[in-house]
């Protein structure tokens, strides 16, 4: 490799970054928009579909995914092993029991473009059920996704100093026995 | 009657109100303290209202219910914890209506609010008592804006083609008036 200040640029440009997103409280489907834009390469000027200029996305947290409504009950994930009375269905819940990364595998595998791209990127996708990854891949990230949807406070993560701050919208009426 | 105790004062306000004139005009709301004073013969018992100057005061003072009192008709949800705790019991449940003034309206929609925390876990503290040694055994999953009871949820076996695909229901109808900061339209089905 030359010291050419030109051919570093190029390796740079083109070279292959890891990205860590954590899925904690996060919509899977939010997830997968965000993890296949990296994927692909479209969040880079350089993207062209024949160039693979797709990054690596590592997604921990993968058990701990929050649906919005009902999802978790109502969603139906269908499979069939091609043999017949071999149409099998799960809900979302069931799934997740039984595989926690596979909701967002799926969500991703979905979302891509439907092409003989497709599989080399998912080989690209890292996912973890835990915030426990493997040194060697610990070592490769670069930088974190931001996460697509604010999570809440819950009320004991309020301060007792912001509790005092908020008025007290209405007062009560006091009644007594005497 | 010796013992100092928190009067019932207002009541009489209330009842006198309500034999002239009609509901719409709700009696002074406050805590107030006995004050026993004995000046020779004549005892006077009062019951001075207790200035909490700490209360600052309403933005809208001349709103029927609370949430217009203070201008927040159509700007909280399911996060706002803070403002939700104020009208829900220990147990988790809602306060009833006449207890804490609000407009038929705003109750319902605090109550929804309050059930999405609830599902949301936002409120770990305000769970019903347990009988004593009961280990719930559910897996917990995270949810957030869940319409309906978790238990009441059926799967949707046949979502159907695509042009008439059986939504999934987010969110709740009566939140649809709510102040968007953002662009994107409001989906309650997806």
């Amino acid at each position: 490799m030359s010291t050419d200040p030109l051919s570093f640029q190029q390796w740079a440009t083109f070279a292959r970054a890891w990205y860590l997103l954590d899925a904690k409280m996060q919509p899977p489907g939010k997830i997968a928009a965000a993890t296949v834009i990296r994927l692909e390469g479209r969040h880079k000027p350089i993207y062209h579909a024949l160039n693979d200029c797709g990054d690596h996305v590592v997604i921990i947290n993968t058990r701990h995914i929050a649906f919005s409504g009902n999802k978790w009950e109502q969603k139906v994930y269908s499979s069939h092993t091609g043999y017949p009375g071999g149409f099998k269905q799960v809900t979302a819940t069931q799934l997740h029991l039984k595989d926690p990364t596979a909701i967002v595998k799926l969500a991703v595998y979905r979302m891509l473009p439907k092409n003989l791209q497709r599989r080399t990127l998912m080989q690209r996708l890292h996912l973890f059920p835990e915030d426990v990854i493997p040194e060697d891949i610990e070592k490769n990230l670069l930088q974190e996704i931001p996460q697509p949807r604010a999570v809440p406070k819950r009320l004991d993560e309020y301060t007792p100093e912001e509790i005092a701050a908020f008025p007290k919208v209405w007062t009560p009426l006091i009644w007594i026995d005497c | 009657m010796a013992a100092p105790s928190l009067l019932r004062a207002g009541l009489r306000r209330v009842f006198s109100g309500l034999l002239g004139s009609s509901w719409a005009a709700p009696p002074a709301r406050a805590l107030r303290q006995v004050v026993e004073v004995t000046e020779g013969n004549t005892t006077t018992i009062e019951g001075r209202i207790i200035e909490d100057a700490e209360a600052p005061p309403p933005p809208n003072p001349s709103g029927q219910c609370p949430i217009c009192r203070w201008n927040l008709k159509h700007k909280y949800d399911y996060v706002d914890v803070l403002l939700l705790s104020q009208f829900i019991r220990s147990d988790g449940g809602m306060l009833p209506r006449r207890v804490t003034g609000l407009c038929l309206e705003e109750h319902k929609k605090v109550a929804v609010c309050v059930q999405m925390a609830h599902r949301a876990g936002l409120l770990p503290n305000h769970r019903p008592p347990l009988p004593e040694g009961h280990i719930p055994k559910k897996p917990k999953l995270n949810r957030y804006l869940t319409r309906w009871p978790v238990r009441s949820a059926k799967p949707i076996w046949k979502r159907g083609p695509k042009w008439c695909k059986k939504p999934y229901a987010v969110g709740h109808p009566l939140l649809k008036d709510n102040v968007k900061y953002t662009q994107k339209p409001l989906c309650l089905n997806h």
